[in-house]
């Protein structure tokens, strides 16, 4: 059973960048086994500007514990009121941590905008995610993970 | 104006349907929906074992880039499995990228010890970046 994710990345930018495209497949740390465990695709709904845990890394949220410091990634898009309209001009805030204690900002999610990235599953390192304001904001999410 | 856009196609069979999620987005500036990203910075590096540097560095902030939308993709070229870099921002660990592995994330930058740091862990790691910025202003040479 296998999860890839592939990336194209197209820029005018800089004159002669033909553009950029990856592909990987998502494996246990340090083999060539594939990752076995996820979260399932989900969505939530913000509407205050309070930062809560979207991904909890502890126990009780996922009911498998994530195997610390693995393979673990993380896929969350904005995709805005939920209405088909995302807003480039307001976003979410993406951090790692715990909302009971200190988090550090990874950086903002704008309507439309999507990520893909590494998290160490420790416990107390959630993915905590705030929005810019008090309007309506979905989330779609993620996360591949090993036990 | 300056067009950039990033379109991820995510795939999996761990669940009994198949999962299959595409999904796109033009890079903008921070806050607004009328003009890109215009600048950025593309590199290769091979980074020894035990080796922990800044990738990119947030003490400008004159660069005009803190709090604002930039993006950045880094890959771990690698080809041995059990090889794995560690991604940092301000020294919190965020995860591993093992050989193979890349990431895209929006990077707040949101002050000036905000730096992306990387460590090589079990040997020499081959690393692609990209960060599409906006605002950077060259210092004059003192």
């Amino acid at each position: 059973m296998a999860t890839t994710a592939a990336i194209n990345i197209t820029s005018d930018i800089m004159p002669g960048f033909g553009g950029y495209y990856k592909t990987m497949t998502l494996t246990q740390a340090g083999t060539i086994t594939d990752i076995e465990e996820t979260t399932g695709f989900s969505r939530r709904k913000l509407a205050a500007t309070t930062a809560v845990d979207l991904i909890t890394m502890a126990d009780a949220s996922l009911l498998l514990e994530t195997d610390d410091n693995t393979a673990a990634k993380v896929y969350i898009k904005n995709i805005g009121n939920g209405r088909n309209a995302a807003d480039k001009t307001t976003y979410v805030t993406v951090s790692i941590g715990d909302t009971g204690g200190t988090t550090q900002e990874v950086g903002r999610l704008y309507g439309n905008d999507w990520l893909l990235m590494p998290v160490s599953g420790v416990d107390d390192m959630d993915v905590v995610v705030a929005p810019s304001t008090n309007d309506a904001v979905v989330l779609e999410y993620v996360m591949f993970f090993e036990v | 104006m300056a067009t950039t856009t990033a379109t991820v196609t995510l795939s999996s069979d761990l669940l009994s349907d198949a999962m299959s999620v595409t999904s796109s987005t033009t890079c903008m500036k921070a806050e607004t929906t009328s003009d890109g990203l215009d600048q950025c910075k593309m590199g290769y590096k091979e980074i020894p074992t035990g080796t922990n540097f800044d990738l990119l560095g947030a003490d400008n902030a004159a660069a005009g880039n803190l709090n604002k939308a930039n993006k950045v993709y880094i890959c771990n070229n690698s080809t041995d499995e059990t090889y794995y870099i560690v991604i940092t921002i301000d020294a919190i660990v965020i995860g591993r990228l093992y050989a193979g592995d890349w990431m895209f994330i929006p990077w707040g930058a949101e002050d000036a010890t905000a730096d992306i740091e990387i460590q090589a862990y079990t040997g020499t790691n081959k690393i692609t970046y990209m960060w599409f910025h906006e605002g950077e202003v060259l210092n004059t040479t003192l």
